[in-house]
């Protein structure tokens, strides 16, 4: 059994599998994959893996799998033994598979403000920005009624999911693409959740956010 | 109405809420960014959002507990006074106090966080605040004009009970307090409170009723162009300010305190609280001290025990001796709670470095005061530490303080002499990379633990101690001329004789107190002049500037030397 990624390091869809992995203490192995300048996700060997020509590309044995959320659910249905990153409570796995079309929701809209402004893409700024405020506006508002009944984290489950890993890379990397989320509190204390699970590792323009209590 | 940078009006910047344990929130006031934070302590804290070191957001940073850490070169700055307690580029040195950061007032009150852009304002209670238990709603961010969501909220009254206007963009009707939070030139945030705890229908109900408001002003605000944005000017910090100097600054004025409480911590320690009179005292590291000026006239030197970012009041220990010198004697005879006395700024000639991967405290006595201020700061920060601390039976002062630490901390009371050294050796073990000591106590043991360190692999740089003593043979054989600058006098210092001795045969009155070159009170800035250094207190680069000296031990190689005096 081995796991392999095929990975650009600045890319928040392939770190959201770098992070469960690490978590789940899964070794994987790493295939780099000049995303920019080199744009090898569309050469002819990463397209007979992914006809889409889409990172991030993850490889089990003989299966070959993409997209971020569903490798994020095969992960966790695979290897995570305690069930809790992916519940199989059907109403669970709803509310689970519902944030994970939110973010990609998310990468459309602020992960192409990054890539517009950091990496010369063509994308109507204004309007992705917009649209990555407009999610940012409603996970505060969620997020927020969730502290004042108790719930910390995006899924009603009294511990992450992969729903919350999922969404995580694009709101931190956010103001690369010029979106700040000063307006979004609730929001802001939820990224400090993420940044304390154990195994939380990083990536370029992500940080730590040091220990919530003193261990004794 | 036009928003103002310098509106000195105190408005709402967050929710109490808003401050969870550990979290750095980012505030927003008449186009300023914010680092808002609540330390350990309870104390919320609100900062101009930039490191001076690189203008990177604070925001981004860690709240350690009692200092906020920038997340890109570390810096680190200290809870109530944004004074920079660390530099990691310079891991060995203490920075210098005057490195702070900008700071704005805070209030925390109705369950708000309230600040203003300057402190032209005292904070006022909004009517009718008072006598109840206020219950924040959710924070409604709003791009318009701060004024058009005063007036559309007004608007939200009904005909029969129309909006009372309060100051400071603020009104009430059917119970419900409303605050506009001047974000931008075009942008505001709504902070509604109500006088009773509501349940969740009606949070809802609020959120929903802002929500459609917003809505609507976002919609017209659209379609006007938008307002000019405020351009608050980032005061550049000077280099001086923002960088480490290279030498001792001679200490500014004193400060007046008053001993809060007196209290025997151990036979023969006593503990003194000295508290600010008013705000808070100034940033320390850990292993600085202050001196003490005594009623007598005499000045001694007390290392300061406190953590990270705790400024209120200084608590020191203060050993009884027997054969008293006369310093401890004043203090612990005559002085009473409730005293005034007078204090320098800290100074810090026992800088903690926070990049080991082991740091060993090693404490005789009375030793233990600056080994449980560093102990401390470790501890809030999670580094990994070992603080040993040998006493006498009967004589271990702060346990309760020192009881309270995470880290590994191990009492070794009434030891023979004997099994001293050899409980010194298994503490400090084999050196690695990475690893430090510190030591404080009698001298006896300062020998024990530098030598015993240096057989088992410790090279100089890794052993850190605070000298009291100047063991040095003064030379004092030069004859030379001083010209007092301010003094406009110019006295002759003859062989035998010290500058301070002639200082003060002539009528003046300056502060001394080891008269052997170790404590730095007799720092004095020179003029002009080559300076015959002789001292253990400055430091090399300190000395080779020539731009100050310690007047008691140290001469001229130069026939003049002008001093600001
Ligand atoms: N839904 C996909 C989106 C992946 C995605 O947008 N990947 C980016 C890199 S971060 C990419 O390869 N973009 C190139 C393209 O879409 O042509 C996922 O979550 O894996």
């Amino acid at each position: 059994m081995a796991i392999t990624l095929y990975d650009f390091e600045l890319s928040g869809n392939c770190y959201k599998l770098r992070l469960l992995m690490n978590i789940l203490g899964l070794p994987f192995d790493i295939v780099p994959v000049d995303f920019f300048p080199g744009r090898q996700h569309k050469a002819d060997w990463f397209l007979r893996m992914n006809p889409f020509g889409q990172l991030p590309v993850l490889k089990d044995d003989g299966l070959t799998l993409s997209d971020s959320g569903a490798i994020l659910a095969y992960l966790a249905k695979t290897y995570d033994t305690t069930g809790q990153w992916f519940p199989d409570a059907p109403a669970i796995t709803a509310e689970v598979l519902r944030w994970h079309v939110v973010a990609d929701d998310i990468t459309a809209s602020s992960s192409a403000a990054r890539l517009a402004l950091g990496y010369g893409y063509d994308f109507d700024i204004p309007k992705v920005q917009k649209q990555a405020h407009r999610i940012f506006r409603l996970m505060d508002e969620h997020l927020w009624f969730g502290e004042r009944e108790g719930r910390d984290w995006l899924c009603s489950p009294a511990h992450p999911t992969t729903a919350d890993i999922a969404c995580f890379p694009y709101v931190m990397l956010s103001e690369e693409g010029g979106i700040g989320r000063e307006d979004y509190p609730a929001l802001r204390r939820w990224t400090d959740r993420v940044r304390r699970i154990p195994g939380f590792t990083v990536m370029s323009g992500i940080f730590p956010a040091g220990r919530a209590l003193q261990t004794a | 109405m036009t928003l103002s940078l310098s509106d000195p009006t105190w408005y709402p910047i967050a929710s109490s809420d808003d401050l969870p344990f550990r979290h750095v929130y980012q505030g927003q006031l008449l186009g300023r960014e914010l680092a808002v934070w609540r330390a350990d302590d309870g104390n919320v804290n609100v900062w101009e959002n930039r490191c001076l070191h690189r203008g990177v957001r604070l925001s981004i940073g860690v709240n350690e507990g009692g200092e906020l850490k920038c997340q890109y070169h570390g810096w680190r700055y200290a809870n109530r006074s944004a004074g920079c307690t660390y530099i990691p580029a310079h891991p060995a040195d203490a920075p210098a106090r005057r490195i702070q950061n900008r700071t704005y007032p805070v209030r925390e009150a109705y369950g708000l966080i309230w600040s203003a852009a300057n402190d032209d304002q005292p904070f006022r209670p909004f009517p009718g605040a008072e006598g109840h238990d206020w219950f924040p709603l959710r924070p409604m961010p709003v791009n318009a004009a701060p004024e058009d969501v005063l007036a559309a909220l007004s608007a939200l009254a009904p005909d029969d009970q129309p909006a009372d206007l309060m100051p400071g963009l603020s009104l009430r009707f059917g119970g419900t307090y409303y605050f506009v939070q001047p974000v931008d030139a075009g942008r505001a945030v709504i902070r509604g409170l109500l006088a009773t705890q509501p349940d969740a229908t009606t949070l809802r109900h609020y959120n929903e009723l802002l929500s459609k408001l917003r809505d609507r002003l976002e919609r017209a605000a659209a379609k006007k162009p938008a307002p000019e944005p405020l351009k608050p000017a980032f005061e550049k910090v000077s280099a001086e300010l923002s960088t480490m100097p290279e030498i001792a600054v001679p200490r500014g004025n004193t400060i007046t305190v008053v001993v809060k409480r007196k209290w025997t911590s151990a036979d023969g320690v006593i503990g003194f609280e000295l508290a600010a009179r008013d705000g808070h005292l100034p940033t320390f590291q850990p292993g600085a001290h202050i001196d003490l000026h005594l009623p007598n006239g005499m000045t001694r030197q007390y290392s300061i025990t406190n953590g990270p970012g705790d400024l209120m009041s200084y608590v020191i220990g203060v050993k009884q001796e027997s054969a008293s010198k006369g310093g401890s004697k004043v203090l612990v005879e005559t002085v009473r709670e409730g005293d005034l006395l007078a204090i320098s700024e800290p100074r810090n000639n026992f800088p903690l470095r926070r990049d080991a991967t082991r740091t060993v405290l090693i404490a005789g006595g009375i030793g233990i005061t600056p080994l449980l201020s560093m102990a401390r700061f470790l501890d809030k920060s999670s580094l990994n530490y070992e603080l040993h601390y040998f006493t006498r039976a009967g004589d271990v002062a702060f346990r309760s303080e020192l009881e309270a630490l995470h880290g590994k901390v191990i009492f070794h009371t009434g030891l023979p002499r004997a099994e001293i050294g050899l409980t010194i050796a298994s503490a400090l073990g084999q050196w690695s990379m990475a690893q430090h000591v510190y030591v404080c106590g009698p001298s006896a043991m300062l020998e024990t633990v530098r030598s015993t360190a240096a057989a088992q692999g410790w090279p100089d740089e890794a052993i850190h101690f605070e000298y009291f003593k100047n063991d040095k043979v003064i030379d004092d054989s030069s004859a030379f001329e001083v010209e007092l600058a301010r003094s406009a006098m110019t006295l002759h210092v003859p062989s035998g004789k010290t500058i301070l001795e002639v200082m003060r045969d002539n009528g003046l009155t300056v502060p001394s107190s080891c008269e052997q070159g170790a404590c730095g009170t007799c720092l004095t800035t020179v003029i002009e002049g080559e300076v015959d250094h002789q001292d253990v207190y400055l430091n090399d680069s300190e000395k080779r500037s020539n731009s100050c000296m310690m007047t008691c031990v140290s001469r001229a190689k130069s026939p003049r030397l002008v001093l600001d005096i």
